[in-house]
């Protein structure tokens, strides 16, 4: 069966399976009551023929000359009907119209056999019967000899015919008549069929598209229930293990926030009295200050550590706002350079005046990381321009160093990535370009790394000028 | 589904009219023709014995017992029935059985004559393609209960 | 130089925080809870009170109300980091400015004398302005004859506004001029300010008289 013969929908197949399954076996219901009740009635109608001519015969018999004469012949002819033939060694009778009709095999069992017998035949479009017998002489003991005489008689079955072909009409009207019945129970069964069929489907998209809650309820006791639980426990599985992943994940975040949170009492105090250390220590010896030194930016480094550590617990958690403020870009880059006295490292282009509604704390966070990793890793000049198209705001940091090498570019935003392994102090947390590119995503912009073609590292901060919720 | 077309077939070409068909038996050939009738008379050590006539044809029961009832006519034979003139032969064949009235009281017939009766009628009979196991009744013109009897001929059996 | 009151659960960072401050040249008193630093409050009113917003008891933002209710000593409130929710509820609450923990006594002693510094201003005499009487030597304020009560940070956002009327401050050059802070203080600041300000010198806050909003830009005095 080619596809094209052969619908690919499943509805399509099970109505049309079923239309096809019940129409034959309607038809074939239909046909073999039609044909055993043809066969019976061609049968009946044999027999009548065959023994009113074996009667018409019998009642002739004892009247008749024998040996017969041409008479004799005639007469039993007569008797018997139309359409017969009786011979008698050389001696025929006057013929009927359809006698040629009698064939070499029917002569022959005639005149072997000793007994009557019949044949179909058609011809000219229409079926006979062909009734041969010969007739015995009975001896008083009850022998039996052949006489000689045979008879021959053809019998018109047109009417029986046409009453078998009624019949077979009959029963394909039978067999049409279950069409539209057997149709609308395809339809039926197919639709109940096919109803979890689609629910599962429905189940197994709502499942694609994220929804792990989604079941469908099992009805009865078949494959396709089978098949509904098994969908079932295995969305149930699903959803267990996301929800556990989920729970450590949450647990994780949860965890560092609370260690940062728990570390700031103590560094509060620790911040307190460095400033006291501090001035105490210039007067200590030489040990006792640079211990105190070490002991004061540790307790700068740990702070700011920690403060990082809390700002990418906002961000996992998803708690960071942020302050939108009408600000001209170039001045807040400005700004910020200024407060950390980079003014005089750092040639700072920015030529026309871009007013943006952003966080000022959170642009001042990206520009800082980025200028400082610049001063810090790579070499002068560190050049910092500004400039803006329709869209986005560009803020692009450069430097005059060897550039990030290739294998470290993915990962320069992952936390706490050191591109040297050997270099295990930086005065940053490890969090810094982290945080910057949580702040860009924040605005809906975005911060990429990269290196310039003459050398040199380049971080490119993208900000939109149009935001739906600024 | 591959299966499904034979089926169909099979159906479609299975009742189709009235199709030609090879020789076919339908049961024993017609009999009756005989070249005269067989009648029975009693020899000189009183046994039954037929004797055939040739007349060209078997003839009915009634014929042949009227043939009986005229005479052995010329031969070592004799016969036990006493002799009526123009007798009237009535038989009335039923299943299993056949009715004969004859015009003969009891005493005109010996027991062997109403052998002689019921053999050449029985004879008849199945020479036309009756049974050999049909019975004969001879109902006598004076009530008798001779006449209720069902008898079988000795030679036939 | 300034008596302060710091209120501060956790007893090492209150020690800690006690012994910078004094480093710092100010006379610092200590409190453990919001009851006690409010008892303290009502036995000696300090110059100033720093105040942790993370209290037991009556939690800080509550303490700050009550501070307010009280009288006009200005608060410094010390906060979380980017706790927005802390921050906005302690500046509704009263409070003049926030410092960011862990904080640095440095940070900590520059706030409280720009603070502190607010309540001093450059006289010039009286200025009057319909019902709006202000007298910048006597740093007093009254409306329609009656003596206005306002916090150190009020008068100073006052006397900035009203040097110049209908000249427009940015909430940037108010946050520098009123609350000394770089270019990165929170304009929170100036908009809460600005509300307490006007509950208590204007007839209808709603559609305020002399404290304007210029929206985009920031604050005038009027009227023009």
């Amino acid at each position: 069966m080619t596809g094209r013969l052969w619908p690919r929908g499943l509805r399509a197949r099970l109505s049309l399976t079923f239309v096809l399954v019940t129409v034959l076996g309607a038809a074939a219901a239909a046909w073999s009551s039609a044909g055993s009740a043809s066969t019976a009635l061609v049968t009946s109608t044999q027999r009548r023929l065959t023994e009113s001519i074996a009667g018409q015969i019998g009642a002739t018999t004892p009247q008749l000359t024998y040996p017969p004469d041409q008479a004799a012949l005639d007469r039993l002819r007569a008797a018997v009907g139309a359409n017969t033939l009786v011979t008698y060694r050389d001696l025929r009778s006057a013929d009927g119209a359809e006698t040629g009709l009698v064939t070499e095999a029917l002569h022959t069992a005639v005149r072997t056999r000793d007994r009557l017998v019949t044949q179909r035949v058609t011809a000219s479009g229409r079926p006979w019967l062909l009734i041969g017998t010969p007739i015995v002489i009975t001896g008083p003991d009850g022998a039996r000899t052949p006489s000689g005489i045979e008879v021959y008689a053809v019998r018109d079955l047109t009417g029986v015919e046409r009453q078998v072909d009624d019949l077979a009409w009959s029963a394909a009207g039978t067999a049409a008549l279950a069409l539209p019945p057997a149709v609308l129970l395809a339809l039926l069964a197919a639709r109940s069929v096919l109803r979890p069929v689609r629910e599962l489907r429905d189940t197994a998209r709502r499942l694609a598209a994220g929804d792990l809650a989604a079941r469908s309820p099992p009805q009865g006791a078949d494959e396709l229930a089978e098949l509904t639980v098994t969908v079932n426990e295995m969305a149930e599985s699903l959803q267990t293990s996301m929800a556990a992943m989920r729970r450590m994940q949450a647990d994780a975040r949860r965890f560092a926030a609370d260690v940062s949170h728990e570390l700031r009492t103590p560094l509060s105090t620790l911040t307190a009295v460095m400033e006291v250390l501090a001035t105490a220590a210039a007067e200590m010896e030489a040990d006792a200050r640079e211990s105190a030194q070490m002991a004061i930016t540790e307790t700068h480094r740990l702070v700011r550590l920690v403060e990082d550590l809390m700002e990418v617990s906002r961000f996992d958690a998803g708690t960071a706002r942020l302050r939108l403020e009408e600000v001209e870009v170039g001045n807040a880059v400005r700004d910020c350079l200024r407060a950390r006295g980079w003014l005089d490292q750092v040639d700072l282009a920015a030529p026309e005046e871009i007013p943006l509604r952003l966080d000022p704390r959170r642009l001042d966070v990206i520009v800082a990381n980025l200028v400082g990793n610049a001063l810090r890793h790579g070499g002068p000049p560190v050049r910092v321009s500004v400039s803006a198209t329709r869209e986005q705001v560009r803020i692009e940091v450069g430097d005059g160093g060897p550039g990030l090498p290739e294998h470290v570019l993915p990962h320069v935003f992952e936390r706490f990535y050191k591109a040297d392994a050997a270099r295990v102090r930086t005065p940053g947390s490890g969090l810094g370009l982290a945080i910057a590119l949580e702040n860009a995503r924040l605005h809906g912009g975005d911060l990429t790394a990269g290196n310039a073609s003459g050398g040199g590292a380049r971080f490119v901060l993208r900000l939109p000028r149009k935001r739906e919720d600024g | 589904m591959r299966r499904i077309w034979p089926v169909v077939a099979v159906l479609v070409l299975g009742s189709c009219g009235v199709r030609p068909s090879g020789v076919t038996d339908a049961g024993r050939a017609p009999t009756g023709v005989a070249h005269g009738v067989t009648l029975y008379f009693v020899d000189a050590h009183e046994r039954l014995r037929p004797q055939f006539r040739r007349t060209y044809r078997l003839g009915t029961v009634p014929e042949a017992v009227s043939l009986l009832l005229f005479g052995v006519g010329d031969s070592d034979l004799h016969t036990e029935i006493a002799s009526v003139a123009g007798p009237r032969i009535l038989a009335t064949t039923g299943p299993g059985l056949i009715q004969l009235r004859v015009p003969l009281a009891l005493r005109e017939v010996t027991p062997l004559g109403i052998d002689q009766i019921v053999c050449t009628a029985l004879g008849v009979h199945v020479q036309s393609g009756g049974s050999r196991r049909t019975r004969v009744q001879v109902r006598f013109t004076l009530s008798t209960h001779e006449s209720e009897k069902r008898r079988t001929c000795p030679l036939i059996r | 130089m300034a008596a302060i009151l710091l209120i501060e659960d956790d007893p090492l960072v209150r020690r800690g925080l006690q012994l910078a401050l004094r480093r710092h040249g100010h006379d610092v008193r200590t409190a453990g809870t919001g009851e006690d630093g409010l008892r303290e409050l009502r036995s000696a009113t300090p110059d100033l009170v720093v105040l942790d917003l993370m209290l037991p008891g009556i939690d800080g933002v509550e303490v700050c109300r009550r501070i307010r209710a009280a009288g006009e000593v200005p608060v410094i409130i010390l906060t979380a980091r980017g706790d927005d929710f802390d921050v906005v509820g302690g500046l509704e609450a009263g409070a003049d400015d926030y410092v960011v923990k862990p904080a640095r006594p440095t940070v900590l002693d520059a706030r409280i004398r720009a603070v502190l510094r607010r309540s001093t201003g450059t006289s010039d005499g009286v200025r009057v302005h319909r019902d709006l009487r202000i007298d910048t030597t006597a740093l007093t304020v009254s409306l329609r004859g009656d003596l206005v009560t306002l916090t150190p940070t009020e008068l100073r956002l006052l006397l900035t506004l009203s040097r110049a009327p209908g000249r427009v401050f940015t909430r940037q050059r108010l946050l520098e001029e009123v609350w000394e802070q770089d270019y990165l203080g929170d304009s929170r600041l100036v908009d809460n300010c600005v509300q307490r300000l006007r509950a208590k010198i204007e007839t209808d806050p709603a559609a305020p008289e002399y404290v304007q909003t210029v929206r985009g830009f920031g604050y005038r005095f009027g009227p023009v």
